[in-house]
């Protein structure tokens, strides 16, 4: 495995834990007790995505990290609908592709 | 113009200040993370985040965005809000050329556009306006 690969590899789980931090968040919203326990997991996910995150922009330049990272909207996304229930309606979807499409082409350069 | 039910200012606030911190923490991430030796374990990059001040900071900024978020994320679906945070990437460029005296290319405009136009039509999608209320129900 390059150190490319490994980078790109790095951000894809950061963007993975990004998702599971933010369900965890807005689980933590939704139950009525446990809050804390979700919360905890949350920022304890949170903490792990900004340190591997971090760690891959030592291996991948930042134009290729960010536009990767802008994956992190269709992972919510999709975490949302899957996981909490959320109703995710075609236009919504197709926001969401839109934001990818151009994040992608805005952070290409960062 | 804000909203004008409480629940929705407060998704609606809570939003733009989540915007304006992760356009901070973006610009000062990649200023610390320049001064973490290449190719690190992941050891090495947690003992140089510990040792750089401008990390403490973006602790900071992260600290209160999470706070923050959790209140947006108890008014409205986290699908809606997590996409109108991307509203941070134009932020982001338009401070990079008022304030750094960066240009921006074609693809680049293209890019903000089709951010725009996305988040314009997350905003029309149909959203939770206030779950607690609908929790407790």
């Amino acid at each position: 495995m390059t150190a490319s690969h490994f980078g790109i590899l790095l951000v894809l789980m950061a963007t993975a834990i990004e998702g599971i931090a933010q369900v965890c968040l807005k689980k933590a919203a939704m139950v009525a007790s446990g809050k804390g326990i979700w919360r905890v997991a949350g920022f304890a996910c949170f903490g792990l995505e900004t340190a591997i995150y971090t760690w891959s922009l030592r291996y991948l330049p930042v134009s290729m990290a960010f536009p990767l990272g802008s994956l992190s909207f269709v992972a919510v996304t999709l975490l949302s609908q899957c996981l909490l229930k959320e109703r995710v309606t075609r236009m919504r979807w197709a926001g969401v592709v839109l934001i990818l499409l151009g994040a992608s082409l805005v952070a290409g350069r960062a | 113009m804000p909203p004008r039910s409480q629940a929705s200012r407060k998704v609606f606030f809570g939003l733009a200040f989540a915007i304006v911190l992760d356009t901070f923490l973006q610009l000062l991430w990649k200023s610390a993370v320049a001064d973490i030796p290449s190719q690190p374990t992941l050891w090495q990059t947690l003992q140089s985040m510990a040792r750089q001040p401008l990390f403490l900071l973006v602790g900071l900024l992260m600290a209160g965005q999470a706070c923050n978020w959790v209140v947006v994320l108890d008014h409205t679906d986290l699908s809606y809000a997590h996409a109108i945070t991307s509203l941070s990437y134009v932020s982001v460029a338009a401070l990079s050329v008022l304030l750094l005296g960066e240009s921006l290319t074609v693809p680049q405009d293209l890019g903000i556009a089709l951010i725009l136009l996305g988040v314009w039509f997350v905003g029309k999608s149909d959203h939770q306006g206030e779950p607690s209320a609908r929790e407790a129900a």
